[in-house]
């Protein structure tokens, strides 16, 4: 029975080398129908996803996690690494929504990319990249998270780079993988320091929580922060958030699924995962949450100035990621994953729906070359409005419920600046996405360059039951308050966090002003953009605009001084300094010789002069020395 | 008289060698010779391999005395350490001849290919110093001859460098040899040169034994190459033939960290560990500092060839850090870094044959011309990188592990090479490979079917032992678990 | 030691000696070199011939008759060389003999 949570992960993996295979065939022998891709790449979602339910059924009912080691991955020293599987409440709810999203994304795809010669490659990445998630969350150790977290890092940076005869694209996948990994640096120093502690009777999260309390005070805070930085990095945190906005370059169903949905929220999971070391570290938690508060209010302030799409939805997610950090960082996880649960649908379904937007005008992504698409496509103008509703925080869709309660927490917590920070960004989210909404939907005078279409209905049906998603998702945390239950806070259990002490008078006093704020963000976008003259628009400018050249002073920080460096290296010491020396050493050697060759000089008499004085002294020796 | 199985490894190649050198035949028969020969011995490999015991200890030995009267004996033997690296020659000597398929019309090519088979054999097998250092120069003089022979560029100064400067090295290892065997006819009254007897000497004062010991680490350390003794590198490598680099890199200068451990350890246990913290240190800063430079090279061999030193510098740092996943950790990313380059510098050269261009400024958009070179540099990149799934991640994470518990803070220096390598692989497939750009690349041409078939065992073994490690070493395993508990007398954590 | 009569004979031997001697070193002159070694070997001879006389043994004697037979044979050698070696330089100047030199060597 455990050992379907191997299959979770192993069919999309299979699936994917398959089609790896069937791609390579067809681009040096024969082309191949496109069902031969599409028929694996949709099958293995599906197929994790029944797996993942069965899954679910099975610890609802028994209340006990699922373990599954197939075998022995690393065996050095005394240490034992297994390749193990854990499916507990935790990672069965994350393969829950990332199946059941990733499979909606997949069938979108089919659709998106059926023009482009890469089809198949395209699914090949895919799959893969579904693969290496379900084995972050499905991974019974943080080692073997750690290669899923890689592997999904790989994947993005495959899937960003996918135009990759374009030189941009490359150097934003380039740039996503080295912040990425540069965040992996900070998790490999804190893997490491578990490792030494933790590793003795087997590396996993269980036998890690109980040794945990073994491990010298001080070391706990540079744990739980290296590990963060990691989070950091996948999670596109400040300050290893840069990545983000250019991993746009990919195609859009890459920006729905990875960026918007899964990969990013790998960070949460993994603080999440590892409650039992930040429960024990508080204040490192709070600085998670400065972290948060700080990325979610400086993207929201960005992208209110953006004018492409897929950027702002990008600097959205970073602005919601943060949302779920002040949760994790505050201790209160099912929160987060709550957010991380309702994000997933309503980011999806925006991205997904730009998408469609994108594919209607010919790709073209400044919103301010949209606009009255309204009539175009009014199913993605439904389904854009339930989802741009949902993350404005607009009762009873999906991100009222969970962007309230993490504003409850922050509140009740006593981080009083935290959460006004939060509700601050709130006010700008329902600002900036309204503001998206009016322009590419209403307006006056778009300037429409070619004949908009619409879009498939390949396209449309995942957005459609995506929104139900946006609509309906938040019910399954419904708070105490409104007379629900709070299912997934008590479904999490352990990971619920710790109990909060607020009269219900403040409570609901928090809702309706969380209410309030949301309805002033679209107040003022209304009477922006509702009638805008897109004719009349001209492009922005200013340091908001340029995203405070953050891009630009890494670019000079890092990029410009690393290569000065190299090839100080390279030239200068290594070629002046190293080489010149050890030639120098082979040319001293020849001018030696040439000065002992001067005795070779061919005069007879110098030599019978040498010979005079070499007789000479050796019969002084003989006659006065030797007796 | 007994033959055994490794003389047979041994001289086989140098008896092929001998036969076509006087024998008229042509280029293409002593090619496929040499071919032949090298799956013979991955045959042979692959039998030692799976009657190998795993007892730690040597197994296989073959002893006959040479020169009497000063103790020289022609002693052989095996154990795990070796046998990873017999086991990475078997395997990747054989791919790279199906790639170097059509490199030369010329029969002294593939003899001197056959030569350095034997001499590498000859240095991995060997119990006896005299013998070791015997092989350890006869290794050279094949390299010698491809270098200046079928070399480009500046091909003689280059040949003539690195050959001399090894040299110089090796004297003074030779100068230590023959002290050590001089302090054993002291000692006990009887010459020897093998290994298992000069282990007993103990007569040596302190200051003396610091001098052997260096003696002995310059040798390997410009074998390696170790900074500052890696200046013939460069030179080297960029005007080498591909058999010639592949070689050097994949091979030989694994067979210096070879010689530290089989050598080092018996005979100066003590210094070993004393000086040990330098040389993790001076890994690590090979690491980062060949990485670094690696970045703003033009020239993608010269590239490859500071990535080289690169993963080697981090290759000694993990031997030095004394414990045992720092060792499992070096023999595996020896095996993973073999692979990956050797890969990627026979790729290189399938790219020269066709463009006949090395610099990167002369290349772009070379994946869709060629998929399948596409597809192999991609994963040899990647086990370069490191990415989890290759047996790059695996061996690297060893060693940071491994050095993490000798010092934490060199530990976390190490944790750098997360970085390193991903910095500059990253952009050359940028530069060369993906990103079209507006230099004539037309004649690029794909793989062809038996480069395939050369390349696909070292693509499979990649991924393999990245996703099933254990397969893969626990038969070396309890070698090294008997360096470190029986010789360094270091604990086991 | 001065009034000794052996004195007398070694006292020019040695100048005789040391005359030749130096002419060896100093001259160019190829004959002047040769006619410096014959001056060197009578010496030589002179100084076997006193000690014979001043010890009373025949040994000396013997030995200066072996050099005289020496010397007469290296003198054919000699001359035919320094016949051959002008035909090649047209000159007596011992110092142009310098092929086998560092720097006359290409």
């Amino acid at each position: 029975m455990s050992a379907l949570l191997a299959g979770i992960v192993l069919a999309p993996l299979l699936s994917s080398v398959l089609i790896g295979l069937l791609y390579m065939i067809s681009i040096t022998q024969k082309p191949l129908a496109k069902m031969w891709f599409t028929a694996p790449a949709l099958l293995a979602p599906f197929i994790s996803f029944s797996l993942g339910v069965i899954a679910f059924l099975q610890i609802s009912k028994t209340g006990e996690a699922l373990h599954f080691e197939p075998y022995l991955w690393l065996s050095v020293g005394e240490y034992k690494i297994y390749m193990g599987f854990l499916g507990d409440k935790l990672s069965i709810f994350m393969v829950l929504f990332i199946t059941f999203v990733g499979w909606l994304i997949h069938l979108y795809a089919t659709s998106y990319m059926s023009e482009d010669k890469g089809y198949g490659k395209f699914f090949f990445y895919f799959n893969l990249f579904l693969s290496s998630m379900l084995l972050l969350v499905l991974a019974d150790g943080p080692l073997i998270m750690f290669i899923g977290w890689e592997g999904v890092g790989l994947c993005s940076y495959l899937l960003i780079s996918f135009y990759f005869k374009d030189n941009s694209n490359v150097v934003a996948g380039n740039k996503a993988f080295i912040v990425n990994r540069v965040g992996d640096l900070g998790f490999l120093i804190g893997l490491a320091i578990l490792f030494f502690y933790c590793a003795d009777a087997g590396f996993s999260y269980e036998n890690i929580a109980l040794k945990i309390a073994s491990m010298p005070p001080y070391l706990l805070p540079l744990v739980g922060l290296a590990l963060f930085i990691g989070a950091m990095g996948k999670s596109a945190q400040i300050p290893l958030y840069v990545w983000l906005p250019d991993a746009m370059a990919g195609p859009t169903p890459v920006s729905a699924l990875i960026h918007a949905a899964t990969m990013v929220t790998a960070g949460v999971y993994m603080v999440a995962r590892f409650s039992f070391l930040y429960e024990l570290i508080p204040n490192v938690g709070l600085f998670i949450a400065y972290i948060g508060a700080f990325s979610a209010l400086f993207a929201a302030v960005i992208a209110t100035k953006q004018s492409d799409i897929k950027k702002i939805l990008a600097y959205s997610t970073m602005s919601q990621l943060g949302y779920m950090f002040i949760a994790v960082g505050l201790g209160a996880y099912s929160s987060a994953l709550f957010h991380v649960f309702t994000h997933a649908f309503f980011k999806a379904l925006l991205f997904m729906g730009a998408g469609a937007v994108i594919v209607a005008l010919h790709h073209e992504q400044n919103i301010f070359k949209m606009g009255k698409m309204r009539q175009v496509t009014p199913v993605v103008y439904v389904t854009m409005l339930m989802a741009t509703l949902a993350i404005s925080g607009v009762p009873p869709f999906a991100g009222f419920f969970s962007k309230d309660e993490i504003l409850l927490v922050a509140f009740g917590r006593g981080e009083y600046l935290i959460w006004g920070i939060a509700v601050f960004s709130a006010v700008l989210t329902a600002y900036y996405m309204f503001r998206l909404f009016f322009v590419v939907f209403e307006g006056k005078n778009a300037l429409h360059v070619n004949h908009p279409h619409d879009v498939s209905w390949v396209m449309k049906a995942p957005l459609v039951v995506l929104s139900f998603g946006a609509l309906f998702a938040g019910f399954i945390g419904l708070p105490s308050l409104l007379g629900g239950s709070h299912l997934i806070g008590s479904w999490l259990g352990e990971w619920g966090g710790r109990v909060l002490h607020v009269n219900h008078e403040t409570e609901w006093l928090l809702l309706a002003l969380n209410v309030c704020v949301s309805l002033l963000g679209i107040g003022i976008a209304y009477k922006k953009f509702y009638a805008y003259d897109l004719s009349k628009h001209k492009e922005a400018t200013g340091i908001v605009y340029n995203k405070f050249y953050v891009d630009e002073i890494y670019d000079v920080l890092f990029v410009r001084s690393l290569r000065k460096l190299s090839e100080f290296i390279a030239v200068s010491l290594d070629v002046n300094i190293v080489d010149r020396f050890i030639m120098g050493l082979s040319h001293d050697f020849i001018k030696l010789g040439h000065m002992v060759a001067l005795v070779q000089n061919a005069n007879v008499r110098f030599y019978a002069l040498i010979m005079m004085v070499g007789v000479s002294v050796a019969s002084c020796y003989l006659i006065w020395m030797v007796d | 008289m007994h033959i055994g199985i490794l003389s047979i490894i041994i001289f086989l190649p140098m008896v092929t060698a001998l036969v076509f050198m006087l024998a008229p035949l042509s280029s293409r028969t002593t090619r496929n010779a040499a071919f032949g020969v090298s799956l013979t011995i991955f045959a042979l490999a692959l039998y030692i391999y799976t009657h190998f015991e795993l007892t730690g200890l040597i197994q296989f030995k073959e002893f006959y005395p040479w020169i009497k009267s000063y103790g020289i004996s022609y002693s052989l033997g095996i154990d795990g350490f070796s046998l990873i690296i017999l086991m990475l020659i078997a395997t990747l000597i054989p791919s790279a001849y199906l790639l170097l398929w059509n490199n030369s019309r010329s029969k002294s090519y593939w003899i001197s290919m056959l030569f350095i088979q034997s001499g590498i054999s000859g240095t991995l097998f060997s119990l006896d110093l005299f013998l070791f250092y015997f092989f350890w120069e006869a290794m050279l003089l094949p390299v010698f001859m491809i270098i200046g022979l079928f070399g480009s560029g500046n091909r003689v100064f280059s040949t003539l460098k690195i050959t001399i400067y090894t040299i110089m090295g090796s004297l003074f290892m030779f100068v230590s040899i023959l002290y050590l065997g001089v302090a054993h006819y002291y000692e006990f009254g009887v010459w020897s040169f093998a290994l298992s007897d000069l282990v007993h000497i103990t007569t040596i004062a302190r200051e003396q034994k610091i001098f052997l010991f260096f003696g002995f680490m310059l040798a390997f350390a410009i074998k390696i190459p170790l900074f500052p003794f890696h200046s013939w590198l460069l030179q080297t490598y960029s005007t080498s033939p591909t058999g010639g680099v592949f070689l050097l890199s994949s091979i030989m200068a694994k067979l210096g960290v070879y010689a530290l451990v089989r050598f080092m350890m018996p005979l100066f246990p003590d210094l070993f560990v004393e000086f040990s913290f330098y040389f993790v240190a001076l890994g690590i800063f090979g690491l980062v500092y060949f990485g670094i430079a690696a970045i703003c090279q033009m020239n993608i061999k010269k590239m490859f060839a500071y990535s080289s030193a690169s993963h080697l510098g981090f290759i000694t740092a993990g031997i030095f850090a004394l414990n045992i996943q720092g060792m499992m950790g070096s023999a595996f990313l020896i095996v993973a870094h073999a692979i990956a380059t050797g890969g990627l510098f026979l790729l290189v050269g399938v790219m020269e044959r066709h463009l006949g261009i090395r610099s990167l400024s002369g290349l772009g958009g070379i994946a869709t011309k060629a998929p399948w070179f596409t597809l192999f540099f991609a994963i040899m990149l990647f086990c370069t990188v490191g990415i989890p799934g290759t047996n790059g991640f695996v061996a690297e994470l060893l060693i940071v592990l491994g050095i993490f518990h000798y010092n934490p803070y060199l530990g976390v220096l190490s944790a750098l090479t997360v970085l390193v390598a991903a910095s500059y692989m990253f952009w050359v497939f940028q530069k060369a490979i993906l990103v079209e750009s507006d230099n004539d690349v037309a004649n690029m041409k794909d793989l062809r079917g038996y480069e395939i078939l050369g390349l696909l065992p070292l693509a499979v073994l990649i991924i393999a032992m990245g996703v099933y490690p254990d397969l893969f070493l626990y038969k070396i395993e309890p070698t090294l678990q008997h360096y470190l508990i029986d010789i360094l007398h270091v604990g086991v954590k | 030691m001065i009034t000794n009569p052996l004195f007398a004979y070694m006292a020019v031997a040695m100048i005789l000696f040391s005359i030749g001697l130096l002419g060896v070193v100093s001259r160019k002159n190829i004959f002047v070199i040769y006619m410096s070694i014959e001056l060197m070997l009578n010496a030589i001879n002179l100084m076997f011939v006193a000690l014979s006389n001043y010890h009373h043994d025949m040994g000396g004697q013997v030995m200066a008759m072996m050099v005289i037979a020496i010397a007469a044979a290296e003198a054919g050698v000699f001359l035919s060389l320094i016949i051959v070696l002008y035909r090649r330089k047209k000159s007596l100047d011992s110092d142009i003999f310098r092929t086998l030199s560092q720097k006359e060597v290409v």
